[in-house]
């Protein structure tokens, strides 16, 4: 049996006290001898909304593609639900849903073949229906069967949006959710927000519409050049600055 | 039980895409296929008009065809996942790897035994072989080939998407892992041609079953590591 990995609660916290949605101890990735994170530390509570603000290359992608598993973290240690994702990322996936940069659609399926898809490897029992639903709720339902390949870059954008629905995750990762969607895109954008603050989802959001973003986040960081420059609003706190590549200090985790 | 069949559900809905995004690019179908029948045809050539020359070589060169047009099938089917992150997606989906595995080889194999059904007509026909007559022991032997295939195959593609030179890379990591599949399938079906006089075919064939079972062992066992980056 795999051993897993779990921050320490606070001293003085109960034994039942619920763990982060999102704990971070200095957290680093190196790409070659560049460092895309260079020692972050973050505690995101669970059923805020946080705001990932920073130039590009300041580490906001990085540091989300860690939370869902897409890679490793070279130093540190990042935890989803007091779970970490490097121990035991077969526990992290259920609990996390990422809206890439990219859609990672396939081009020569039609829409509502990709929502299938997406709903099977869920483990959705409902498949059609889900499918059915999602494309509804993103405005591609007249467009159900047509393949991806003909689709506008704001379409495939909705359709990945669309796949987001499929989840049950009570983490969502996104990574630029407005990036090629036109004002009815944003609006639903809006919308999705709205639905997974009543459901007490937690949601980190990456984007350079600062404005939106700050009407929208409980609590914001900000990263430039891979470290974590500013804190601010609820839900959210962190160690400034991080600057140190070691490993993670052992007292800062405990194992089960 | 309930596991098992989760993964099953998983594997056949990977291998149902890859199935329907190769079906839809028919011009990438369309070249494999005629690939191969390209290399059958100048082997043809290079051998020579000597028909009992031909009908000797038939077998290994029907496999060496199956080898090429498969390195492009495998190669390709992963390819579909490199396209627009879509590999990265697929890691994430909160499945087990060894489904994941075996959907990709499901796939895998399913593209290989079209490829080396079509090409037994072919082999028929330019070397002058009779095929029907030992269609059984033809069909057991280009199954369990393809498997063994599909199973190296779907692994080295894995190893071998993200590279820049992975067309180069995937036939020199894969070439000398299949030289016993290669090496049996040939003998196996020079053999069920030949009539099988000197018994040999059962041997052979348990040699390709021992084969892919230990393929697809490790390549499910190991594959979860390569989607990670």
């Amino acid at each position: 049996m795999p051993q897993t990995t779990i921050y320490a609660a606070p001293r003085s916290a109960g034994p039942q006290t619920t763990p982060p949605a999102v704990a971070t101890v200095e957290l680093a990735r190196l790409f070659g001898r560049n460092a895309a994170l260079a020692g972050v530390s973050l505690r995101v509570e669970p059923g805020g909304t946080v705001a990932l603000l920073g130039p590009n290359g300041a580490g906001k992608t990085t540091l989300l593609r860690i939370l869902a598993t897409a890679i490793r973290p070279s130093f540190g240690s990042a935890a989803v639900d007091g779970i970490d994702v490097a121990a035991a990322p077969e526990l992290i996936r259920p609990r996390v849903a990422y809206l890439s940069h990219v859609t990672g659609l396939y081009d020569d399926l039609t829409a509502d073949e990709n929502m299938r898809f997406a709903a099977t490897m869920l483990g959705r029992p409902d498949v059609a229906e889900a499918a059915r639903q999602a494309l509804d709720e993103v405005g591609l339902a007249p467009v159900a069967r047509d393949r991806v390949r003909g689709f506008s870059a704001g379409m495939r954008r909705r359709l990945a949006l669309g796949r987001l629905l499929l989840s049950s995750a009570p983490l969502m990762l996104l990574d630029e959710p407005h990036a090629a969607l036109d004002a009815e895109g944003m609006a639903l954008v809006d919308r999705l927000f709205g639905r997974w603050r009543e459901a007490g989802v937690t949601v980190l959001v990456a984007s350079h519409q600062a404005e939106w973003v700050m009407n929208l986040a409980d609590g914001w960081v900000r990263l430039d050049g891979g470290l974590l420059v500013e804190v601010g609003g609820q839900g959210v706190s962190a160690t400034l600055p991080g600057r140190s590549l070691a490993p993670a200090p052992a007292a800062a985790v405990v194992d089960r | 039980m309930t596991a098992l069949r989760a993964d099953a559900a998983v594997a056949w809905a990977i291998a149902r895409k890859d199935a329907l995004s190769e079906l839809r690019g028919r011009q990438a179908v369309g070249s494999t296929l005629f690939f191969a029948a390209l290399v059958l045809l100048l082997f043809g050539f290079a051998l020579g008009p000597d028909s009992r020359r031909l009908t000797e070589a038939a077998p290994g060169l029907l496999w060496l065809a199956i080898v090429f047009g498969g390195l492009l099938t495998v190669a390709r089917l992963h390819q579909l996942e490199a396209d627009d992150g879509a590999l990265e997606e697929l890691a994430r989906y909160p499945v087990g790897r060894r489904a994941i595995y075996l959907g990709k080889a499901l796939a895998g194999l399913g593209a290989m035994l079209v490829l080396g059904g079509l090409l037994l007509p072919v082999v028929a026909i330019l070397y002058g072989i009779d095929v029907a007559g030992a269609w059984l022991p033809l069909l057991a032997t280009l199954v369990l080939g393809a498997i063994g295939f599909a199973a190296v195959g779907t692994f080295y593609a894995g190893v071998t998407v993200r590279m820049r030179a992975r067309e180069v890379m995937l036939p020199l990591l894969m070439l000398p892992v299949i030289a016993p599949l290669l090496l049996a399938a040939v003998k196996a079906t020079s053999a069920a041609l030949g009539g099988d006089p000197f018994g040999e075919l059962g041997s052979w064939l348990q040699l390709l079953v021992g084969f892919d079972v230990v393929m697809l062992v490790a390549g499910a066992a190991t594959y979860g590591y390569l989607l990670e980056e």
